[in-house]
């Protein structure tokens, strides 16, 4: 079993060991406030393409402090760094087919085993904030985690799984979900590429621990454009206007922006249905928003917020290398409090890759036709 | 044991929650039927969600058969200095992983994709395949 690598036991933060030593940017240090760049409206120059890639994960892991110290991050990072080391050591050639029955791996990998480390792009350092390397993104409340759900939130997420609508489960086997596979409806919006998974395109925009975790901002005074690599979640917001009907629900909800000061606020209501019903059924995993850190419990994944679903992210030029990412969630018809997080989007020189995601999905036509083949067999 | 372990563990413990992934692994591939396929690169689409390497495998009978082996997103690889003709068509390798749950299909994950001699795929130092940093006195000039 040694030389077995696959890609669920990567989910720890593995970076491909080229991408390992992007300085980390440290906001508000130094006597002078910073003054960013302007564009021609007078307003901070807030473009570029940010990697949004970090071991901080949305909620502080139990037991652990807020702040850790350079020494205690560098024995981390190390840590994670050895894990990636181990993941590109070479294997048999001479390797035999993997086990009949599977390989028993977890999660997405689902018993099948996944694929090789050298694909992913998870992060290698901790998030820093205000010269502080942060163990969650979660500040507000201060335990960084996400608050407890209300009791009516519980019961409509309970309806909801019982009424059938969200009943496909990316990481379970189809023995827990008869039909899931059968339907590209039903299938999660990442698979069908209408959506990343997690809640990379947001927002709030999260780092989805994994892949693709590049951001691009271009600015013009009257439309913001905040575009997601994976599946080319392009979120467009409008400068100074009013948010839509209430009736009128679009992919990332409707953002509408303004300055405050040199901040840039983003609030976003009108979610479409589907991505908080979908929000509802997708894997398990680090606690990520709009998928399964809904709720503070890891073991108490599936939840999902309501419609009124409340977000309001802030975009502050820190340095010329980095971008400090604010948010708020509110909807008090599921968390008993309003949440908030925020962490470094540092800049990258890399580029942006289309996604085109549609042209090449084999992978939920495999799906599809392993649910029809089943069906032929069963009969 | 001193407190940073007890943080590193729970850090450790924190990423070993299951994977996330762009699709279900388990609704596309059959836990049993277990392959382990070794043939020459006929073709690499590096396309998204998922690249997919063609390699034409040797059948007992001496026929080839082209098999397509699913891969990640290649766009963290084009990062990391991977070029389209990285892995360049007639490379051998070894693929082990689980043909898709439809048999008709000649496909499979690639859970561990290699060059004969073990090496990890784009991750080896030199040879045919990793990248081109300039180690490699073989390596062909761009």
């Amino acid at each position: 079993m040694k030389h077995r690598w696959i890609v669920v036991t990567m989910m720890s933060g593995l970076v491909l060991a080229l991408s390992i030593a992007e300085p980390i940017p440290v906001a508000g240090q130094g006597a002078k406030p910073y003054s960013p760049k302007r564009m021609a409206d007078g307003h901070p120059d807030l473009q570029g393409t940010y990697d949004l890639a970090t071991l901080t994960p949305l909620e502080r892991p139990a037991g652990m402090k807020a702040v850790l110290t350079r020494e205690e991050v560098a024995k981390l990072e190390r840590a994670v760094k050895t894990q990636v080391d181990e993941g590109a050591k070479p294997i048999s050639g001479e390797r035999a087919a993997p086990p009949q029955g599977g390989d028993g791996s977890a999660g997405a990998a689902g018993n099948v085993g996944g694929y090789n480390t050298f694909w992913l792009d998870p992060g290698s350092t901790f998030t820093v904030v205000n010269g502080e390397i942060r163990t969650s993104i979660i500040v507000d409340p201060p335990d960084g985690r996400i608050p407890q759900m209300t009791p009516a939130a519980r019961q409509r997420i309970a309806a909801r799984l019982l009424a059938g609508a969200g009943q496909p489960n990316n990481d379970r086997g189809l023995e827990t979900a008869p039909g899931a596979y059968d339907d590209p409806e039903r299938r999660p919006l990442g698979e069908r590429c209408l959506l990343g998974f997690g809640s990379t395109a947001g927002p709030p925009a999260l780092p989805n621990y994994f892949y693709n975790n590049l951001h691009k901002i271009v600015q013009t005074p009257t439309t913001i454009l905040i575009l997601n690599e994976m599946v080319h979640d392009a979120r467009v917001v409008r400068m100074n206007a009013e948010h839509l009907p209430k009736h009128i629900r679009k992919w990332m909800g409707d953002s509408v922006g303004r300055w405050e000061g040199d901040t840039l606020v983003v609030d976003t209501t009108n979610f479409n249905a589907d991505q908080i019903r979908y929000a509802v059924q997708a894997a398990p995993g680090r606690g990520l928003f709009m998928v399964e850190s809904l709720g503070a419990k890891p073991q108490d994944r599936l939840q999902g917020p309501s419609q009124d679903l409340h977000v309001i992210e802030r975009f502050t030029r820190v340095a010329d290398n980095a971008l400090l990412y604010r948010f708020t969630v509110e909807d008090p018809g599921t968390w008993v409090a309003p949440f908030t997080g925020e962490f470094t989007w540092p800049a990258t020189n890399e580029q942006i890759f289309e996604y085109a995601c549609h042209e090449a999905n084999y992978a939920l036509e495999n799906i599809l036709r392993g649910a029809r083949q089943r069906d032929a067999t069963a009969k | 044991m001193n407190r940073i372990i007890l943080v590193a563990a729970a850090i450790a413990l924190t990423f070993a929650v299951p994977a996330r992934a762009h699709h279900a692994f388990g609704g596309e591939f059959d836990a049993n039927r277990p392959v382990l396929l070794k043939g020459a690169v006929v073709k690499v689409e590096w396309v998204n969600p998922h690249a997919w390497i063609h390699i034409a495998v040797k059948q007992p009978d001496g026929k080839t058969e082209v098999w397509m082996v699913e891969g990640g997103s290649p766009n963290s690889l084009l990062r990391a200095g991977i070029k389209r003709d990285s892995l360049p068509v007639g490379t051998e390798i070894v693929v082990d992983g689980y043909q898709a749950r439809d048999h008709t299909l000649k496909r499979a994950n690639g859970r561990n994709i290699t060059y004969p001699d073990g090496r990890k795929l784009f991750l080896g130092s030199s040879g045919t395949g990793a990248p081109t940093d300039g180690a490699d006195p073989t390596e062909k000039k761009k």
